[in-house]
Protein backbone atom coordinates (compact mmCIF):
# COMPACT_ATOMS: atom_id res chain seq x y z
CA UNK A 1 0.00 0.00 0.00
CA UNK A 2 2.83 2.37 1.04
CA UNK A 3 4.59 2.19 -2.35
CA UNK A 4 1.29 2.26 -4.00
CA UNK A 5 0.91 5.80 -2.57
CA UNK A 6 4.43 6.52 -3.22
CA UNK A 7 3.49 6.05 -7.10
CA UNK A 8 0.12 7.66 -6.98
CA UNK A 9 0.71 10.76 -4.73
CA UNK A 10 -2.58 12.45 -6.06
CA UNK A 11 -4.51 9.08 -5.11
CA UNK A 12 -6.04 9.43 -1.75
CA UNK A 13 -6.98 13.20 -2.63
CA UNK A 14 -8.62 11.23 -5.54
CA UNK A 15 -10.22 8.33 -3.22
CA UNK A 16 -11.71 11.38 -0.34
CA UNK A 17 -13.11 13.44 -3.42
CA UNK A 18 -14.89 10.18 -4.85
CA UNK A 19 -16.23 9.18 -1.40
CA UNK A 20 -17.45 13.23 -0.99
CA UNK A 21 -19.20 12.88 -4.64
CA UNK A 22 -20.69 9.16 -3.33
CA UNK A 23 -22.03 10.63 0.11
CA UNK A 24 -23.54 13.43 -1.58
CA UNK A 25 -25.26 10.81 -3.84
CA UNK A 26 -26.52 8.81 -0.73
CA UNK A 27 -27.85 12.20 0.60
CA UNK A 28 -29.79 12.58 -1.96
CA UNK A 29 -31.04 9.32 -2.51
CA UNK A 30 -31.95 9.28 1.47
CA UNK A 31 -34.11 12.56 0.56
CA UNK A 32 -36.05 10.72 -2.02
CA UNK A 33 -36.59 7.77 0.01
CA UNK A 34 -37.58 10.23 3.28
CA UNK A 35 -39.32 13.13 1.19
CA UNK A 36 -40.91 11.47 -1.78
CA UNK A 37 -40.03 11.76 -5.53
CA UNK A 38 -42.39 14.48 -5.94
CA UNK A 39 -41.55 16.79 -3.17
CA UNK A 40 -38.21 16.82 -4.11
CA UNK A 41 -37.45 15.83 -8.07
CA UNK A 42 -38.29 18.99 -10.71
CA UNK A 43 -40.20 16.13 -12.89
CA UNK A 44 -43.50 17.04 -13.78
CA UNK A 45 -46.69 15.60 -15.35
CA UNK A 46 -45.48 17.01 -18.76
CA UNK A 47 -41.88 16.49 -18.52
CA UNK A 48 -41.34 13.46 -16.24
CA UNK A 49 -38.42 12.28 -17.01
CA UNK A 50 -35.52 14.17 -16.39
CA UNK A 51 -31.64 14.29 -15.58
CA UNK A 52 -31.76 11.17 -13.74
CA UNK A 53 -33.27 9.32 -16.69
CA UNK A 54 -30.50 11.21 -19.06
CA UNK A 55 -27.60 10.07 -16.38
CA UNK A 56 -28.84 6.37 -17.13
CA UNK A 57 -29.01 6.78 -20.87
CA UNK A 58 -25.05 8.21 -20.69
CA UNK A 59 -23.95 5.60 -18.19
CA UNK A 60 -25.11 2.42 -20.13
CA UNK A 61 -24.20 4.44 -23.54
CA UNK A 62 -20.65 4.20 -21.71
CA UNK A 63 -21.49 0.53 -20.95
CA UNK A 64 -22.52 -0.28 -24.47
CA UNK A 65 -19.49 1.30 -25.58
CA UNK A 66 -16.45 0.10 -23.83
CA UNK A 67 -18.32 -3.35 -24.91
CA UNK A 68 -17.86 -3.17 -28.36
CA UNK A 69 -14.75 -1.46 -27.96
CA UNK A 70 -13.48 -4.26 -25.96
CA UNK A 71 -14.82 -6.54 -28.67
CA UNK A 72 -12.57 -5.09 -31.00
CA UNK A 73 -9.55 -6.92 -29.26
CA UNK A 74 -10.61 -10.07 -27.74
CA UNK A 75 -13.48 -10.87 -30.86
CA UNK A 76 -12.44 -9.63 -33.57
CA UNK A 77 -8.94 -9.80 -32.99
CA UNK A 78 -7.56 -6.63 -33.41
CA UNK A 79 -4.14 -6.94 -31.40
CA UNK A 80 -3.91 -3.66 -30.53
CA UNK A 81 -7.35 -3.41 -28.55
CA UNK A 82 -6.71 -6.83 -26.85
CA UNK A 83 -4.92 -5.48 -23.94
CA UNK A 84 -7.76 -3.07 -23.11
CA UNK A 85 -10.19 -6.47 -22.55
CA UNK A 86 -10.45 -6.90 -18.79
CA UNK A 87 -10.14 -3.05 -17.91
CA UNK A 88 -13.14 -2.05 -20.65
CA UNK A 89 -15.27 -5.12 -19.15
CA UNK A 90 -14.91 -3.85 -15.92
CA UNK A 91 -15.57 -0.55 -16.31
CA UNK A 92 -18.60 -1.72 -18.48
CA UNK A 93 -19.88 -3.95 -15.47
CA UNK A 94 -19.40 -0.62 -13.31
CA UNK A 95 -21.11 1.83 -15.37
CA UNK A 96 -24.41 -0.48 -16.15
CA UNK A 97 -25.06 -1.06 -12.77
CA UNK A 98 -24.49 2.78 -11.77
CA UNK A 99 -27.13 3.78 -14.93
CA UNK A 100 -29.08 1.00 -13.04
CA UNK A 101 -29.18 2.92 -10.07
CA UNK A 102 -29.90 6.35 -11.55
CA UNK A 103 -33.20 4.84 -13.07
CA UNK A 104 -33.69 3.34 -10.23
CA UNK A 105 -33.59 6.49 -8.17
CA UNK A 106 -35.79 7.88 -11.11
CA UNK A 107 -38.26 4.94 -10.90
CA UNK A 108 -41.00 5.02 -8.31
CA UNK A 109 -41.20 1.74 -7.50
CA UNK A 110 -38.10 -0.20 -8.65
CA UNK A 111 -39.11 -3.72 -6.77
CA UNK A 112 -42.46 -3.81 -8.54
CA UNK A 113 -40.30 -3.43 -11.80
CA UNK A 114 -38.14 -6.67 -10.39
CA UNK A 115 -41.91 -8.99 -9.78
CA UNK A 116 -44.01 -8.11 -12.35
CA UNK A 117 -41.63 -7.57 -15.30
CA UNK A 118 -41.09 -11.45 -14.47
CA UNK A 119 -45.00 -12.69 -13.16
CA UNK A 120 -46.77 -9.99 -15.82
CA UNK A 121 -44.68 -9.19 -18.71
CA UNK A 122 -45.89 -7.25 -21.57
CA UNK A 123 -43.83 -8.00 -24.36
CA UNK A 124 -44.70 -5.16 -26.60
CA UNK A 125 -43.39 -2.65 -24.06
CA UNK A 126 -39.66 -1.62 -25.57
CA UNK A 127 -39.01 -0.79 -21.32
CA UNK A 128 -39.63 -4.66 -20.75
CA UNK A 129 -37.29 -5.49 -23.22
CA UNK A 130 -34.80 -3.10 -21.92
CA UNK A 131 -34.86 -4.49 -18.70
CA UNK A 132 -34.40 -8.03 -20.00
CA UNK A 133 -31.55 -7.28 -22.23
CA UNK A 134 -29.36 -5.46 -20.41
CA UNK A 135 -30.38 -8.12 -17.60
CA UNK A 136 -28.89 -10.43 -20.12
CA UNK A 137 -25.81 -8.14 -21.27
CA UNK A 138 -25.13 -7.82 -17.67
CA UNK A 139 -24.86 -11.68 -17.14
CA UNK A 140 -22.69 -12.14 -20.13
CA UNK A 141 -20.62 -9.18 -19.56
CA UNK A 142 -19.85 -10.83 -15.96
CA UNK A 143 -19.08 -14.51 -17.42
CA UNK A 144 -16.65 -12.75 -19.82
CA UNK A 145 -15.02 -11.45 -17.74
CA UNK A 146 -14.65 -14.50 -15.53
CA UNK A 147 -12.90 -16.21 -18.68
CA UNK A 148 -10.67 -12.85 -18.94
CA UNK A 149 -9.56 -12.91 -15.28
CA UNK A 150 -8.87 -16.69 -15.36
CA UNK A 151 -7.09 -16.61 -19.05
CA UNK A 152 -9.44 -18.61 -20.72
CA UNK A 153 -9.76 -17.31 -23.85
CA UNK A 154 -11.80 -19.70 -25.67
CA UNK A 155 -14.81 -18.95 -22.86
CA UNK A 156 -14.13 -15.13 -22.79
CA UNK A 157 -14.09 -15.57 -26.79
CA UNK A 158 -17.68 -17.42 -26.75
CA UNK A 159 -19.02 -15.38 -23.87
CA UNK A 160 -17.71 -11.69 -25.78
CA UNK A 161 -19.25 -12.40 -29.20
CA UNK A 162 -22.49 -13.58 -27.35
CA UNK A 163 -22.08 -10.00 -25.22
CA UNK A 164 -21.44 -8.16 -28.28
CA UNK A 165 -24.57 -8.87 -29.58
CA UNK A 166 -26.72 -8.62 -26.57
CA UNK A 167 -25.04 -4.83 -26.11
CA UNK A 168 -26.43 -4.27 -29.61
CA UNK A 169 -29.51 -5.41 -29.23
CA UNK A 170 -29.93 -4.27 -25.92
CA UNK A 171 -28.54 -0.47 -26.94
CA UNK A 172 -30.51 -0.18 -30.55
CA UNK A 173 -33.35 -1.42 -27.57
CA UNK A 174 -32.92 1.83 -25.40
CA UNK A 175 -33.02 3.88 -28.47
CA UNK A 176 -36.10 2.71 -29.34
CA UNK A 177 -37.53 2.95 -25.85
CA UNK A 178 -38.02 7.09 -26.99
CA UNK A 179 -37.86 5.85 -30.71
CA UNK A 180 -41.46 4.03 -30.95
CA UNK A 181 -43.05 6.98 -29.32
CA UNK A 182 -45.31 7.99 -31.64
CA UNK A 183 -46.87 11.01 -29.76
CA UNK A 184 -43.03 12.55 -29.73
CA UNK A 185 -42.19 13.43 -33.22
CA UNK A 186 -38.94 14.76 -31.71
CA UNK A 187 -37.81 10.94 -31.06
CA UNK A 188 -40.19 8.96 -32.98
CA UNK A 189 -38.66 6.81 -36.12
CA UNK A 190 -35.48 4.61 -36.68
CA UNK A 191 -32.97 7.23 -36.08
CA UNK A 192 -32.39 6.59 -32.59
CA UNK A 193 -31.94 2.85 -31.95
CA UNK A 194 -29.50 3.62 -34.77
CA UNK A 195 -27.66 6.75 -33.18
CA UNK A 196 -27.59 5.18 -29.88
CA UNK A 197 -24.98 2.40 -31.55
CA UNK A 198 -22.68 4.76 -33.18
CA UNK A 199 -22.71 7.39 -30.10
CA UNK A 200 -21.63 4.27 -27.96
CA UNK A 201 -18.89 3.77 -30.09
CA UNK A 202 -17.78 7.15 -29.70
CA UNK A 203 -18.37 6.97 -25.95
CA UNK A 204 -16.38 4.08 -26.09
CA UNK A 205 -13.51 5.38 -27.79
CA UNK A 206 -13.20 8.18 -25.25
CA UNK A 207 -13.56 6.19 -22.16
CA UNK A 208 -11.15 3.80 -23.63
CA UNK A 209 -8.28 7.02 -23.97
CA UNK A 210 -9.14 7.87 -20.37
CA UNK A 211 -8.28 4.29 -18.98
CA UNK A 212 -5.65 3.86 -20.84
CA UNK A 213 -4.07 6.84 -20.55
CA UNK A 214 -4.38 7.29 -16.41
CA UNK A 215 -3.23 3.83 -15.67
CA UNK A 216 -0.12 4.58 -17.45
CA UNK A 217 0.01 8.60 -16.07
CA UNK A 218 -0.69 7.51 -12.68
CA UNK A 219 1.79 4.66 -12.25
CA UNK A 220 4.04 7.11 -12.43
CA UNK A 221 6.15 4.90 -15.61
CA UNK A 222 6.04 6.41 -18.69
CA UNK A 223 3.77 5.44 -21.38
CA UNK A 224 5.66 2.41 -23.53
CA UNK A 225 5.82 2.59 -27.15
CA UNK A 226 3.59 0.25 -28.17
CA UNK A 227 0.71 2.05 -26.17
CA UNK A 228 2.12 5.00 -27.99
CA UNK A 229 0.88 3.17 -30.96
CA UNK A 230 -1.98 2.50 -29.73
CA UNK A 231 -3.06 5.73 -28.79
CA UNK A 232 -2.22 6.75 -32.50
CA UNK A 233 -4.73 4.06 -34.14
CA UNK A 234 -7.62 4.61 -31.05
CA UNK A 235 -7.28 8.76 -32.11
CA UNK A 236 -7.65 7.89 -35.59
CA UNK A 237 -10.53 4.94 -34.97
CA UNK A 238 -11.87 8.21 -32.82
CA UNK A 239 -11.73 10.57 -35.27
CA UNK A 240 -13.72 8.38 -37.72
CA UNK A 241 -16.61 7.46 -34.97
CA UNK A 242 -17.07 11.67 -34.51
CA UNK A 243 -16.88 12.50 -38.20
CA UNK A 244 -19.87 9.82 -38.52
CA UNK A 245 -21.42 11.22 -35.42
CA UNK A 246 -21.35 15.13 -36.95
CA UNK A 247 -22.95 13.26 -39.71
CA UNK A 248 -25.98 12.32 -37.72
CA UNK A 249 -26.26 15.27 -35.70
CA UNK A 250 -26.64 16.91 -38.81
CA UNK A 251 -29.42 14.65 -40.36
CA UNK A 252 -31.06 15.34 -37.07
CA UNK A 253 -31.19 18.73 -37.45
CA UNK A 254 -32.36 19.45 -40.83
CA UNK A 255 -35.48 17.13 -40.88
CA UNK A 256 -36.51 18.73 -37.73
CA UNK A 257 -36.17 21.99 -39.73
CA UNK A 258 -37.27 21.82 -43.10
CA UNK A 259 -40.55 22.67 -43.36
CA UNK A 260 -41.33 23.33 -40.10
CA UNK A 261 -43.18 19.99 -39.53
CA UNK A 262 -45.32 20.06 -36.31
CA UNK A 263 -43.80 19.58 -32.62
CA UNK A 264 -40.13 17.96 -34.11
CA UNK A 265 -39.66 21.77 -35.54
CA UNK A 266 -40.08 23.31 -32.14
CA UNK A 267 -38.29 20.76 -30.36
CA UNK A 268 -35.12 21.01 -32.78
CA UNK A 269 -35.49 24.99 -32.14
CA UNK A 270 -35.40 24.85 -28.71
CA UNK A 271 -31.81 23.19 -28.80
CA UNK A 272 -30.56 25.29 -31.61
CA UNK A 273 -31.89 28.74 -29.92
CA UNK A 274 -34.02 27.85 -27.31
CA UNK A 275 -33.60 26.86 -23.43
CA UNK A 276 -31.14 23.77 -25.08
CA UNK A 277 -28.98 26.00 -27.10
CA UNK A 278 -26.28 26.73 -24.52
CA UNK A 279 -26.11 22.71 -23.85
CA UNK A 280 -26.29 22.39 -27.92
CA UNK A 281 -23.56 24.94 -29.27
CA UNK A 282 -21.00 24.78 -26.38
CA UNK A 283 -20.79 20.96 -24.80
CA UNK A 284 -22.25 19.34 -27.96
CA UNK A 285 -20.55 20.50 -30.81
CA UNK A 286 -17.77 22.69 -29.29
CA UNK A 287 -16.71 19.89 -26.93
CA UNK A 288 -18.45 17.08 -27.86
CA UNK A 289 -17.10 17.02 -31.57
CA UNK A 290 -15.12 20.19 -32.93
CA UNK A 291 -12.22 20.03 -29.91
CA UNK A 292 -11.63 16.41 -29.91
CA UNK A 293 -11.63 16.44 -33.94
CA UNK A 294 -9.69 19.16 -34.04
CA UNK A 295 -7.42 17.26 -31.37
CA UNK A 296 -7.34 14.05 -33.13
CA UNK A 297 -7.19 14.93 -36.80
CA UNK A 298 -3.75 16.09 -36.67
CA UNK A 299 -0.96 14.43 -35.91
CA UNK A 300 0.54 16.65 -34.17
CA UNK A 301 -1.77 16.77 -31.26
CA UNK A 302 -3.00 13.47 -31.75
CA UNK A 303 -0.35 12.29 -28.85
CA UNK A 304 -1.14 10.44 -25.89
CA UNK A 305 -2.14 13.25 -24.41
CA UNK A 306 -3.99 14.48 -26.86
CA UNK A 307 -6.20 11.35 -27.48
CA UNK A 308 -6.77 11.89 -23.69
CA UNK A 309 -8.13 15.35 -23.80
CA UNK A 310 -10.38 14.63 -26.56
CA UNK A 311 -11.59 12.02 -24.56
CA UNK A 312 -12.31 14.11 -21.72
CA UNK A 313 -13.99 16.91 -24.11
CA UNK A 314 -16.32 14.21 -26.20
CA UNK A 315 -17.03 12.69 -22.31
CA UNK A 316 -18.45 15.68 -21.35
CA UNK A 317 -19.93 16.55 -24.66
CA UNK A 318 -21.78 13.16 -24.98
CA UNK A 319 -23.27 13.76 -21.38
CA UNK A 320 -25.22 16.78 -22.47
CA UNK A 321 -26.04 15.20 -25.83
CA UNK A 322 -28.15 12.47 -24.04
CA UNK A 323 -29.77 15.06 -21.40
CA UNK A 324 -30.82 17.31 -24.25
CA UNK A 325 -31.97 14.30 -26.37
CA UNK A 326 -34.19 13.61 -23.21
CA UNK A 327 -35.58 16.44 -22.32
CA UNK A 328 -35.50 18.19 -25.85
CA UNK A 329 -38.00 15.36 -26.44
CA UNK A 330 -40.79 16.40 -23.66
CA UNK A 331 -40.82 20.23 -24.06
CA UNK A 332 -43.60 20.28 -26.20
CA UNK A 333 -46.65 20.27 -24.73
CA UNK A 334 -48.90 17.37 -26.14
CA UNK A 335 -52.25 19.67 -25.82
CA UNK A 336 -53.16 23.53 -26.67
CA UNK A 337 -54.03 25.39 -23.26
CA UNK A 338 -51.29 23.99 -20.86
CA UNK A 339 -50.16 26.78 -18.20
CA UNK A 340 -47.06 27.56 -17.33
CA UNK A 341 -45.80 27.75 -20.82
CA UNK A 342 -41.99 30.17 -21.40
CA UNK A 343 -41.68 30.83 -24.82
CA UNK A 344 -44.41 28.20 -26.08
CA UNK A 345 -42.16 25.30 -24.40
CA UNK A 346 -42.56 23.43 -21.61
CA UNK A 347 -39.88 23.81 -18.99
CA UNK A 348 -37.35 21.94 -16.88
CA UNK A 349 -34.89 22.28 -14.72
CA UNK A 350 -32.82 19.50 -12.29
CA UNK A 351 -33.39 20.15 -8.63
CA UNK A 352 -30.23 19.80 -6.39
CA UNK A 353 -31.77 16.33 -5.25
CA UNK A 354 -31.29 15.52 -8.40
CA UNK A 355 -28.10 16.95 -9.28
CA UNK A 356 -26.97 14.95 -5.68
CA UNK A 357 -27.68 11.50 -7.21
CA UNK A 358 -26.00 12.22 -11.10
CA UNK A 359 -23.01 12.91 -8.86
CA UNK A 360 -23.66 10.33 -6.47
CA UNK A 361 -23.83 7.44 -9.55
CA UNK A 362 -20.52 9.23 -11.07
CA UNK A 363 -18.75 9.15 -8.18
CA UNK A 364 -19.60 5.48 -7.58
CA UNK A 365 -18.62 4.62 -10.84
CA UNK A 366 -15.10 6.48 -10.50
CA UNK A 367 -14.60 5.10 -7.15
CA UNK A 368 -15.78 1.37 -7.80
CA UNK A 369 -13.63 1.29 -10.60
CA UNK A 370 -10.09 3.49 -9.25
CA UNK A 371 -10.72 0.15 -6.41
CA UNK A 372 -10.97 -2.36 -9.23
CA UNK A 373 -7.72 -0.99 -10.67
CA UNK A 374 -6.44 -1.53 -6.79
CA UNK A 375 -7.18 -4.97 -6.21
CA UNK A 376 -7.46 -6.85 -9.22
CA UNK A 377 -5.07 -8.29 -10.92
CA UNK A 378 -6.00 -6.35 -14.56
CA UNK A 379 -2.58 -6.08 -16.25
CA UNK A 380 -1.96 -10.09 -16.31
CA UNK A 381 -1.64 -12.31 -19.03
CA UNK A 382 -2.13 -9.70 -22.01
CA UNK A 383 -3.10 -12.09 -24.47
CA UNK B 1 -74.44 -10.42 -23.59
CA UNK B 2 -72.14 -7.87 -26.12
CA UNK B 3 -70.15 -6.06 -24.50
CA UNK B 4 -70.28 -1.45 -24.42
CA UNK B 5 -68.21 0.59 -26.08
CA UNK B 6 -68.27 3.54 -23.63
CA UNK B 7 -67.99 7.22 -24.94
CA UNK B 8 -68.00 10.64 -24.23
CA UNK B 9 -69.82 13.02 -26.73
CA UNK B 10 -69.01 16.66 -26.23
CA UNK B 11 -70.73 20.02 -27.72
CA UNK B 12 -67.97 22.63 -26.65
CA UNK B 13 -69.66 25.27 -27.66
CA UNK B 14 -71.84 25.24 -24.63
CA UNK B 15 -68.61 25.16 -22.65
CA UNK B 16 -68.62 28.35 -20.39
CA UNK B 17 -64.95 27.03 -18.90
CA UNK B 18 -66.45 26.69 -15.39
CA UNK B 19 -64.06 23.93 -14.28
CA UNK B 20 -67.05 22.03 -12.80
CA UNK B 21 -66.08 19.27 -14.06
CA UNK B 22 -62.42 19.32 -13.31
CA UNK B 23 -63.65 20.21 -9.16
CA UNK B 24 -66.12 17.06 -9.58
CA UNK B 25 -63.68 14.69 -10.75
CA UNK B 26 -61.04 15.58 -8.01
CA UNK B 27 -63.64 15.38 -5.18
CA UNK B 28 -65.20 11.89 -6.53
CA UNK B 29 -62.00 10.28 -7.62
CA UNK B 30 -59.95 11.40 -4.49
CA UNK B 31 -57.21 13.47 -6.99
CA UNK B 32 -54.81 14.57 -4.59
CA UNK B 33 -54.19 18.58 -4.18
CA UNK B 34 -51.19 20.12 -6.49
CA UNK B 35 -51.51 21.85 -9.73
CA UNK B 36 -50.11 18.76 -11.47
CA UNK B 37 -52.95 16.09 -10.11
CA UNK B 38 -56.13 16.22 -12.61
CA UNK B 39 -57.55 13.73 -14.66
CA UNK B 40 -59.43 16.04 -16.89
CA UNK B 41 -59.06 19.74 -17.80
CA UNK B 42 -60.63 22.61 -19.61
CA UNK B 43 -58.39 23.57 -22.51
CA UNK B 44 -58.65 27.08 -23.70
CA UNK B 45 -58.41 27.86 -27.37
CA UNK B 46 -56.99 31.11 -28.93
CA UNK B 47 -58.89 34.21 -28.98
CA UNK B 48 -60.15 34.49 -32.31
CA UNK B 49 -60.84 37.77 -34.01
CA UNK B 50 -60.05 41.60 -33.02
CA UNK B 51 -61.90 43.94 -30.71
CA UNK B 52 -64.86 44.43 -30.17
CA UNK B 53 -65.55 41.04 -32.78
CA UNK B 54 -64.86 38.24 -30.45
CA UNK B 55 -64.97 34.92 -29.62
CA UNK B 56 -63.40 32.06 -28.08
CA UNK B 57 -64.35 28.39 -27.15
CA UNK B 58 -63.06 25.59 -24.64
CA UNK B 59 -62.18 22.26 -24.92
CA UNK B 60 -63.05 20.14 -22.31
CA UNK B 61 -60.91 16.99 -22.07
CA UNK B 62 -59.41 13.94 -20.79
CA UNK B 63 -57.91 10.39 -21.18
CA UNK B 64 -59.72 9.64 -24.54
CA UNK B 65 -59.53 5.68 -24.01
CA UNK B 66 -58.43 4.76 -26.86
CA UNK B 67 -59.42 1.60 -28.82
CA UNK B 68 -55.70 1.45 -29.89
CA UNK B 69 -54.12 2.83 -27.08
CA UNK B 70 -50.38 3.74 -27.19
CA UNK B 71 -50.20 3.48 -22.81
CA UNK B 72 -51.04 0.11 -22.71
CA UNK B 73 -48.71 -0.63 -25.74
CA UNK B 74 -45.57 0.66 -23.99
CA UNK B 75 -46.33 -0.18 -20.26
CA UNK B 76 -43.90 -2.75 -18.99
CA UNK B 77 -45.47 -4.39 -16.54
CA UNK B 78 -49.10 -4.55 -17.96
CA UNK B 79 -50.10 -2.37 -15.57
CA UNK B 80 -52.04 0.13 -18.06
CA UNK B 81 -54.99 -2.29 -19.47
CA UNK B 82 -58.44 -2.26 -21.26
CA UNK B 83 -61.21 -3.90 -19.83
CA UNK B 84 -63.87 -5.38 -22.21
CA UNK B 85 -66.44 -2.30 -21.98
CA UNK B 86 -63.37 0.21 -23.58
CA UNK B 87 -61.79 1.49 -20.12
CA UNK B 88 -58.49 1.78 -20.07
CA UNK B 89 -57.21 1.97 -16.57
CA UNK B 90 -54.39 1.18 -14.55
CA UNK B 91 -53.90 -1.67 -12.15
CA UNK B 92 -52.27 0.05 -9.06
CA UNK B 93 -50.00 -2.74 -7.49
CA UNK B 94 -48.36 -3.59 -10.98
CA UNK B 95 -47.55 0.19 -11.93
CA UNK B 96 -43.69 0.40 -11.49
CA UNK B 97 -43.64 4.18 -11.75
CA UNK B 98 -41.11 4.78 -14.92
CA UNK B 99 -43.54 7.01 -16.75
CA UNK B 100 -43.35 5.57 -20.05
CA UNK B 101 -47.32 5.68 -20.49
CA UNK B 102 -47.24 9.60 -19.63
CA UNK B 103 -44.30 10.04 -21.91
CA UNK B 104 -46.48 7.72 -24.95
CA UNK B 105 -49.91 9.09 -24.68
CA UNK B 106 -50.59 12.26 -27.11
CA UNK B 107 -53.02 13.57 -24.90
CA UNK B 108 -51.22 14.21 -21.46
CA UNK B 109 -54.08 12.67 -19.85
CA UNK B 110 -52.17 10.89 -17.17
CA UNK B 111 -50.26 12.08 -13.73
CA UNK B 112 -48.58 9.82 -10.74
CA UNK B 113 -50.28 10.41 -7.77
CA UNK B 114 -48.44 9.84 -4.64
CA UNK B 115 -51.32 9.23 -2.66
CA UNK B 116 -51.90 5.70 -4.34
CA UNK B 117 -48.76 4.95 -5.67
CA UNK B 118 -49.62 4.72 -8.92
CA UNK B 119 -50.35 6.52 -12.13
CA UNK B 120 -53.34 7.47 -12.47
CA UNK B 121 -56.09 8.57 -14.79
CA UNK B 122 -59.85 8.65 -15.91
CA UNK B 123 -61.37 5.60 -15.60
CA UNK B 124 -65.12 6.57 -16.89
CA UNK B 125 -65.90 6.96 -12.76
CA UNK B 126 -66.22 2.83 -13.39
CA UNK B 127 -67.46 3.00 -9.47
CA UNK B 128 -70.03 4.85 -10.88
CA UNK B 129 -71.14 3.21 -14.04
CA UNK B 130 -71.29 0.18 -12.60
CA UNK B 131 -72.39 1.31 -9.19
CA UNK B 132 -75.68 0.10 -8.19
CA UNK B 133 -77.24 2.84 -9.14
CA UNK B 134 -75.68 2.98 -12.52
CA UNK B 135 -74.68 6.71 -12.21
CA UNK B 136 -73.09 9.06 -14.69
CA UNK B 137 -69.38 9.87 -14.47
CA UNK B 138 -69.06 12.50 -11.96
CA UNK B 139 -67.98 15.12 -14.67
CA UNK B 140 -70.81 14.42 -16.92
CA UNK B 141 -73.17 14.86 -14.74
CA UNK B 142 -72.37 18.02 -12.65
CA UNK B 143 -71.55 19.96 -16.25
CA UNK B 144 -74.30 23.00 -15.94
CA UNK B 145 -74.28 23.67 -19.50
CA UNK B 146 -74.05 19.45 -20.58
CA UNK B 147 -71.19 19.77 -22.85
CA UNK B 148 -70.90 16.02 -22.09
CA UNK B 149 -72.83 13.27 -22.68
CA UNK B 150 -72.05 9.76 -21.97
CA UNK B 151 -73.07 6.23 -22.91
CA UNK B 152 -72.36 2.73 -25.16
CA UNK B 153 -71.73 3.11 -28.45
CA UNK B 154 -72.25 -0.18 -29.23
CA UNK B 155 -76.29 0.48 -28.36
CA UNK B 156 -77.84 2.36 -31.96
CA UNK B 157 -80.50 3.76 -29.40
CA UNK B 158 -78.16 5.41 -26.80
CA UNK B 159 -77.38 9.31 -26.47
CA UNK B 160 -74.00 8.97 -28.01
CA UNK B 161 -74.85 6.84 -31.00
CA UNK B 162 -77.81 9.44 -31.73
CA UNK B 163 -75.85 12.51 -31.47
CA UNK B 164 -72.85 11.19 -33.40
CA UNK B 165 -75.36 9.75 -36.17
CA UNK B 166 -76.84 12.92 -36.22
CA UNK B 167 -74.33 15.84 -36.29
CA UNK B 168 -70.53 15.47 -37.70
CA UNK B 169 -67.90 15.19 -35.07
CA UNK B 170 -64.08 15.04 -34.57
CA UNK B 171 -61.49 13.14 -32.49
CA UNK B 172 -58.47 14.89 -31.33
CA UNK B 173 -54.96 13.65 -32.96
CA UNK B 174 -56.48 11.27 -35.75
CA UNK B 175 -52.91 11.12 -37.39
CA UNK B 176 -51.59 9.65 -34.28
CA UNK B 177 -53.85 6.34 -34.95
CA UNK B 178 -54.80 5.76 -31.41
CA UNK B 179 -58.96 5.63 -32.20
CA UNK B 180 -59.93 8.31 -29.70
CA UNK B 181 -63.89 7.59 -27.86
CA UNK B 182 -63.91 11.31 -26.56
CA UNK B 183 -65.94 12.84 -29.59
CA UNK B 184 -66.03 16.54 -30.33
CA UNK B 185 -69.18 17.85 -32.37
CA UNK B 186 -68.54 20.47 -35.10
Amino acid sequence: MSSFLKHRPSLPLWLGLLSIGVLIGVAGALNVLINGHAQVYNVTREVPWGILIATYVFLVVSSTGLCLLSSLGHVFGIEKFEFIGKRAIILAIITLLCGFGAIGMEINHPIRLAIYAIISPNFTSAIWWMGTLYGLYLVLLSGELYFLMKGMHKGAFTMGMLGFIAAVSAHSNLGAVFGLLEARPFWHGSFLPIYFILSALVSGGAIVSLIVYFNYKQSGTPIPQKYEAFFDTLGRLQTLFLMVLVFFVIWKIIPGIYGHPPEKYEATMAMLTGPLAFNFWFFEVLLGLLIPITLLINPRTRTPMGVMWAGISATVGIFFMRYDLVIGGQLVSMRAGTADLRDGLLHYVPSITEFAIVIGAISTCLLLYTLAEKFLPLDADEH
Amino acid sequence: MKNKRFAIVLDTKRCIDCKACTVACKTENHVPLGTDNYRNWVGPEPLRGTYPNLGQTFTPSQCQHCSNPPCEHVCPTGATTVTPDGIVHVIEHKCIGCKYCMTACPYDARYYNEEIEAVDKCTFCSQRIYGENGQLPACVETCPTKVRVFGDLNDPNSDVSKLLAKHPSRVLKPAQGTKPNLYYLI
